[in-house]
This record gives C-alpha cells, structure tokens and sequence, in this order.
C-alpha cells in the first residue's frame, strides 16, 4: 500500500513538472499577454492575496454558490421526492425536465439580468436553475430504485410511514442524492463565475472580466489557480471522504473475521 | 386506544386453552379470484406447523392473514384467543421472508436491530439485544460486518436473528431457506429447531418441501389450491426427534406425505 502511494505520488509530480515545463517553454516564446510565466502568475497570486478585496470577492462568490446551491437542494430534493412518489406526477412534469436540462446556464444568465439586473440575486439564480434539475432528476431517479421488498420487511415490523421514509427511502436515495449534488454544486460553482462575470459588481467572476478587461492575463491565470487549488481541495478534502464514509457499505472492506461456519460461498 | 396489547403477550405464552392462532372461516379474494375459501386451521401454542400445498393454493396469503398484515375478506381470526380486529400491538408475530431482505447500508448488528427501532427500547438496549440473537445464531463475531460481506447460510442467520429479536411467540416463515443450498438449510433446520425449543416459541412455516416439511414440523397442513383449501392436517408428534431425512422412519413419512394427491 505505502509502495502503490509513492509510486501514484512519484506520478503525480512528473505530471506535475511536465506540465510547468511546457507552460514555462511556452511563455518564453510568446508575449506574456498571450501566456504570462509561471514565474508571472506566482507574483500575481502573491499580490492578489494581499490585495484589499480578495477575501470579499471569494466570499461573494462561495455565499451566491452557497445560497444558491442549498435552495436548489432543498427544492430539488422536495420535487424530486414528489415525483418519486407520483408516477402521474411524474408523467405530467418531465418534458419540463428535459427543457430545464437542454436550456443552456448563459441563457440563464441573459434571463437573469433582464430580471434581477446587477445583483446578488442574479448569480444565485443562475446556480439554483442549473442545480437544481440536476438534484432533482438524481433524487427522483433514486426514488424509483426503492427496493419494495425493503417495504415490506419495514411493514412486517409495523413501522410508520415515515420511519420507512427515514430508514428505507433515504439511505436508498442517498448515493443517488449525492452524485445529483456533486454535478450540481461542480456545475453551479462554474456556471456561477459565468452569471458574475456579466451580472456582478464583485465576486470573482467579476475581477476576471476585469483582469481581461485590462488584460491583465497574468490575474487571469492567478485566478484560476486559486480556483483550481480550492476545487481540488474541497473533493479530496471533503466530499471524497465524506462519500467513502457515507457509502462505506458497499466497498469491500476488511477481510470477514475468522469465523466462518458455513463456508459456503453464495450471492 | 385499548388495553389489550399488554394482556396479549400473556395471553400467547399461557399454555392455556386458547390456541396461539386460530381462523374459522376466513376467505380471501383478490379481484373475482377465491384464493382462500372458507380456512378453518388452529396453531397450538408452542407447536411447529407446516403449510404446504401446489402454487396457487394461497399459502402465503394465509400466512399474510395470520401475521397481521392481510385483512380476510370473511371470517373469524384470533391470536392466543383476542380476536385480530382488537390487537395493536403485531410486534410478538414475526414474519420471516424467503428472501433474507438484508439492508445493505446496515451493519449486519444493525440489521438485527432493525425491527426494534420501532419499539421504545433504547439505542443502547437495541444493541445489547441485537448482539444476544447474534449470539444465539452463532454471529457474534460477525456483528460489524456488512452483509455482502456473508455468505448465504450467514445471511439467513442474521434474518433469523433480526426476526428473533423483539421476542416473537410467533414466528411466521415464507419458504424461509428454500434459497440455500441443501447442506445449509439442513443446518438451518437444527438451528431453528434449537432455538424453537428452547423458548418455546409457535413456528408456522410455508414450504413446498415434503422433507423440511417432516424434519420440523409437529403437524403438516395440506392445503388444496383454486381456491385455496385445507384438505388434512396430519400429525407427526409420534415421530422422534432429531429427524434425520435418511432414517427409515422419516423418509417413509417424507414418501407417504408425497405420494397423497
């Protein structure tokens, strides 16, 4: 195991290299508005660390994510129950799915401009409408692979309707509800640098247009570096070992403990 | 809303004149079909009785009515002499599935807890009592592992157990091993036998199996199907345990039972 990880990290750092040598090879020969050095962009994530309204911009930005977010998980979890537990519900409401997926986030944005203008609302409208079809559609897909005959074992022991809503149907739903957030928040995260970049007047949308604006590309790369390290950060930090805990059922785990009486291998 | 739920446990473990179930008439039908016509059967407390029959003779659907779970269109159905219609509390009947209906997502000591969760018994007593009937099925060892991680005579145990756990005086089975393998179900047969005798719990079984029908039953319900009939009850309390299904006796039981229409 310790040997499998030195190797994967060996391999991660040459990748690592690989890539910086090529971007370095590559500034060098062009001018540095087209590509700017690493050793440029490193400068200028110093100085926008250090800037003023760094910490406001990220924290715009993550709160209109947030919000934005949370409200598509409340409502597509509720909707996505609903239809779950509707088949004629169901019926009536997916071609409206289909549209809410087909219809493109820029779109969203355009809408959100005539409608909220300038302002916070703007972005969070952008995130909840392509997050939440997203929810949505996982939770209600998640809802049509409750196993009845877990119904059924919940009904001989005379459990309440709602108890076998928490006990059966949620831990069902929740691999399902998880992969929907995933895509919802990776999707709402980058949809929302979009609606900021036209419809805010802070945020880190909003600082890379005007980096561009001025081209100032080294601020561009700068950003995406943040943005970039934060992301990786948060999968391996948070949600991948949230998700081995969660799910940890259904990985193999250590080997079954020594007594075996019936050794008899069965599905 | 009554009263009756403390008086009934009592009333099924009193070894007294009332029978731990008993149907006079009951009828079911699912549409235009009869698929019980008129069931007279009486289950003794503390006996192992066996319901068998061709598909379509509406077995499990007996078994269905008896647990609780099933309204009879028709006819009178009393547990330990209450009649159903007066009972809260279901709880002491447990209902064995054929398939073992392991939760995946719980730890195999969870799963045995399941059916407690319902009760007012405490996380920490729900535990301890969970990890008795694991022990009682020989599992202890086993309580944190998931059910994948079992084979299927370890699966059938740890349904065993859940289904133990809230202390039945009645343990309803549907073809409960007819999915193991034939040395599995033969260790599955001691096993229940075991721990039917030392609680003296009332053990009603639906199979098509004439030879697990033998091996553990006190008496062998034959049912008729289109509709749904009790042709004969026959007795086997004369037969001696432990019965092993090549002794001679057992296997002319196992044949005779076979050979009736």
């Amino acid at each position: 195991m310790p040997r499998r990880f030195t190797t994967l990290l060996a391999q991660r750092l040459l990748l690592a290299g690989v890539i910086l040598l090529a971007w370095w090879i590559g500034a060098a020969r062009l001018p540095s508005f087209v590509l700017p050095g690493p050793g440029k962009v490193a400068l200028a994530l110093v100085s926008l660390w250090h800037s003023d309204t760094f910490a406001q911009d990220v924290a715009a930005t993550c709160q209109r994510v947030m919000l934005g977010f949370a409200i598509a998980t409340v409502i597509g979890t509720l909707l996505g129950l609903a239809l779950g537990a509707s088949r004629v519900l169901a019926r009536f409401f997916e071609p409206l799915l289909t549209l809410f997926n087909t219809v493109s986030s820029a779109i969203w944005a355009i809408f959100a401009i005539i409608w909220f203008g300038i302002s916070d609302a703007t972005t969070i409208f952008v995130v909840f409408m392509t997050a939440m079809p997203l929810i949505l559609t996982n939770v209600w897909q998640g809802a049509q692979t409750v196993d009845m005959q877990y119904v059924d074992l919940a009904r001989s022991f005379r459990m309440s309707r709602t108890r076998i809503l928490l006990k059966i149907y949620g831990p069902t739903i929740l691999p399902h509800f998880f992969a929907g957030a995933r895509l919802a928040f990776g999707f709402g995260w980058r949809v929302s640098l979009v609606a900021e970049t036209i419809g805010a007047s802070s945020g880190i949308g909003y600082r890379l247009r005007q980096a561009a604006d001025l081209v100032q590309t080294d601020q561009v790369f700068a950003w995406t570096v943040l943005l970039v390290a934060l992301m990786l950060l948060l999968e391996g930090g948070a949600l991948k070992p949230l998700e081995r805990w969660l799910f940890r059922w259904k990985f193999p785990s250590r080997p079954a403990p020594a007594l075996t009486p019936f050794p008899v291998p069965q599905g | 809303m009554i009263a009756v739920p403390e008086t009934l446990p009592d009333a099924l473990l009193r070894a007294g004149p009332a029978p731990a179930l008993e149907t006079a008439g009951v009828a079911k039908r699912f549409g235009a079909v009869t698929v019980l016509e008129s069931i007279d059967l009486t289950v003794r407390t503390g006996e192992v009785l066996a319901l068998v029959g061709p598909s379509g003779c509406g077995k499990s659907t007996l078994l269905n009515i008896l647990s609780g779970l099933l309204a009879p269109d028709a006819g009178r159905f009393t547990v330990g002499g209450v009649p159903a219609a007066q009972i809260a509390d279901w709880r002491r009947i447990a209902y064995m599935f054929q398939e073992d209906r392991l939760l995946p997502w719980r730890s195999v000591r969870d799963n045995v807890a399941f059916g407690l969760e319902g009760t007012n018994l405490s996380r920490a007593a729900r535990h301890a009592r969970a990890r008795e009937m694991l022990r009682l099925v020989g599992l202890e060892s086993h309580a944190g592992a998931w059910p994948h991680e079992l084979s299927g005579g370890m699966r059938s145990r740890v349904a065993l157990a859940r289904s133990l756990a809230a202390e039945p005086s009645v343990l309803l089975m549907d073809e409960p091993f007819s999915k193991l393998d034939p040395q599995t179900r033969s260790q599955m047969h001691d096993e229940l036998l075991r721990i039917q005798a030392g609680s003296g719990m009332t053990v009603v079984f639906v199979t098509h199996d004439m030879e697990e029908a033998v091996v553990l039953a006190d008496r062998v319900v034959r049912l008729a199907a289109w509709p749904g009939r009790v042709i004969d009850v026959i007795a086997l309390d004369r037969l001696a345990r432990p019965r092993v299904p090549t002794s001679p006796a057992v296997a002319e039981q196992i044949r005779v039972l076979r050979s009736r229409p």
